[in-house]
């Protein structure tokens, strides 16, 4: 069996909030603060622009699989052989079971509960993780809209916690485009130390600082990040158009390690004998 | 506690032989030697000549194991060896030919005794091939009882005799003799995979070639892969590691009918004092995969 690949390239533009078709979701609850609660569904906001390859065996084009290996046994590992180790040192591990990490996996929860306001410039974006979208579902149209609006106006972003499948997050909620936005934040334990990657205070002269202060005022303008596309990006997608306009794809082999992959002979042979014992037994 | 034991003319210095190994059953190191002991003329024909794989338990069954391809360094003189390619690399195995060897593997604690389908000077060329009949789960050595009865009809439809042994834990072991110079793990891997495939085909319920887990649920998994001059199999007579001492032991095709149609899985895991009794009185039945010559036919 063998599943029919479309030819398909990538799609050049990144997702935006209304192109619903794009739009899957990772998990659904519900919003609230105050009195307010409103039916959502947690969507991803970018679609990494890196156009990746599948490695192929470069003599019949089957695409390439990984296996779980113990060199020292050499053979494949199934997975109700595999157990973690935390290594302590090199060689040295702590088994852990999945029943234990299970045990400490955070309550699942239905709700991303915002506890309090903030002003998003005070993050430093260093805390940003991975941003999402917050899609209404039916019946919470309404209010979703007055929140979005009341965010913008407050210019506030609701901070809360909220739990994605094994993991407690840290998020903030803001109004992004008439819609809201959800940035899964790092923890600050998380965030390295700056202390050694600054250099000692103060060493420019004051004529030096105000030079640099009219240059940066003289570059600065409104941030347009259409203006910088993806250079690479943009050719590779150009390479696979064209290759595909010259029908210069190629097929993997249907895989058949369902049918007998033996000499024909031989696995006649199996069947026939095959059909002989049953008949005698 | 030390003690030095005269074995076959040779002093051996032999190590905690108080030591429980398998201390759930109740089975000590002086236990485990004794049985390698008497066990050993009919084990030894199966170990010579083979890079052997030490399986050691030095803390016994329920803690930690390390395998060990190279023969300590701090071997004996007279500890014969090979020189066996391993990944592209040359190291040296122990060669378990005679029964001072054999005792002193066993007092590093190497419970199991793993081994290669061929000999070390001709490490290409197997000597015989074989089905490693490995029940998933919800299936049980009963399964592997009734996938080894239908191999050995198939098998003998092909003129081919062959001969079980249980693997000491859940699976049976059924090794097609060949002991001819010209097979090549190419021949056995391909005549191997694709009888697995037939039977996966003509028994979908009971039989499966491929290694996925979820298709080993309740079927019993032919590994034809074991066909292979980087892999080892448990040596008939030799111990396993498990909460018993449960021998991998040869078995009379009749012996297994019997065994399968008493639906009685128990009868198919043999101790140490079970397996002495019987290979003294009938002799080694797996005697034959060491002489008896086969062709793979259709190849």
């Amino acid at each position: 069996m063998k599943n029919k690949r479309s030819l398909r390239l990538p799609a050049k533009s990144s997702a935006t909030p209304g192109r619903e078709t794009a739009l899957q979701g990772i998990w659904t609850g519900t919003i609230s603060f105050s009195l307010v609660a409103i039916p959502v569904q947690l969507v991803k906001a970018i679609e990494p622009g890196r156009v990746s390859f599948h490695l192929l065996h470069r003599r019949d084009y089957s695409p390439l699989s990984r296996r779980m290996v113990c060199p020292k046994e050499e053979r494949e590992v199934p997975p109700e052989e595999m157990i973690r180790g935390y290594e302590i040192a090199p060689d040295k591990y702590i088994l852990v079971t999945d029943e234990e990490l299970e045990s400490l996996a955070p309550e699942r929860s239905r709700t991303i509960e915002i506890v309090e306001f903030i002003a998003l410039e005070e993050v430093d974006p260093i805390y940003y993780d991975h941003p999402y979208y917050l899609v209404p579902l039916p019946g919470g149209e309404k209010a979703y809209q007055l929140l979005v609006e009341v965010m913008r106006r407050a210019n506030k972003a609701g901070l809360a916690k909220f739990v994605l499948g094994e993991r407690e997050y840290l998020v903030a909620v803001k109004s992004t485009q008439g819609a809201l936005s959800l940035i899964t934040l790092h923890y600050p334990e998380e965030i390295l130390p700056e202390e050694d990657i600054a250099p000692p205070a103060d060493t420019g002269e004051a004529g030096e600082k105000s030079r640099l202060m009219k240059v940066i005022k003289g570059m600065t303008s409104p941030f347009h990040p259409a203006k910088y596309a993806d250079a690479r990006r943009e050719k590779i997608l150009k390479l696979l158009e064209g290759k595909l306009k010259k029908r210069a794809a190629v097929e993997a082999p249907e895989v058949t390690e369902e049918e007998g992959t033996g000499p024909v002979d031989l696995v006649a042979v199996l069947e026939a004998s095959m059909r002989k014992m049953k008949k005698d037994r | 506690m030390k003690k030095v034991a005269e074995v076959a003319g040779r002093k051996l210095t032999l190590s905690n032989l108080e030591k429980d190994l398998y201390p759930s059953f109740g089975f000590t190191k002086a236990q485990i030697l004794e049985y390698y002991r008497r066990i050993s003329p009919f084990l030894l024909p199966h170990l010579h000549d083979r890079a052997l794989t030490l399986k050691r338990y030095p803390e016994g069954v329920e803690k930690e194991f390390f395998f060990e391809k190279r023969c300590p360094a701090y071997r004996p003189a007279w500890v014969t060896t090979a020189e066996v390619a391993h990944g592209g690399e040359s190291l040296t195995a122990c060669l378990v030919n005679d029964l001072h060897t054999l005792i002193w593997v066993e007092n590093l604690a190497s419970l199991e005794l793993h081994v290669p389908l061929a000999r070390a000077a001709s490490p290409e060329t197997p000597d015989a091939l074989v089905f490693d009949l490995d029940p998933g789960e919800q299936a049980d050595i009963l399964a592997c009882a009734r996938v080894a009865l239908i191999l050995r009809d198939l098998l003998s439809q092909l003129r081919l005799k062959g001969y079980v042994k249980t693997s000491g834990l859940k699976g049976l072991h059924v090794y097609v003799p060949l002991n001819r110079p010209e097979t090549t793990f190419g021949d056995t891997k391909k005549f191997s995979k694709a009888v697995a495939e037939v039977l996966q085909r003509n028994y979908p319920d009971l039989v499966t070639a491929k290694m996925a887990k979820e298709e080993r649920k309740k079927r019993v998994f032919i590994n034809w892969s074991q066909n292979d001059a980087a892999k080892t199999m448990v040596c008939v007579y030799s111990l396993r590691a498990r909460e018993k001492p449960f021998v991998s032991f040869p078995l009379a095709w009749e012996e297994l009918e019997d065994f399968a149609e008493q639906d009685d899985p128990e009868r198919l895991h043999v101790l140490p004092a079970d397996a002495l009794d019987r290979v003294e009185k009938r002799g080694d039945l797996f005697r034959d995969v060491l002489a008896k010559k086969q062709q793979l036919p259709y190849l």
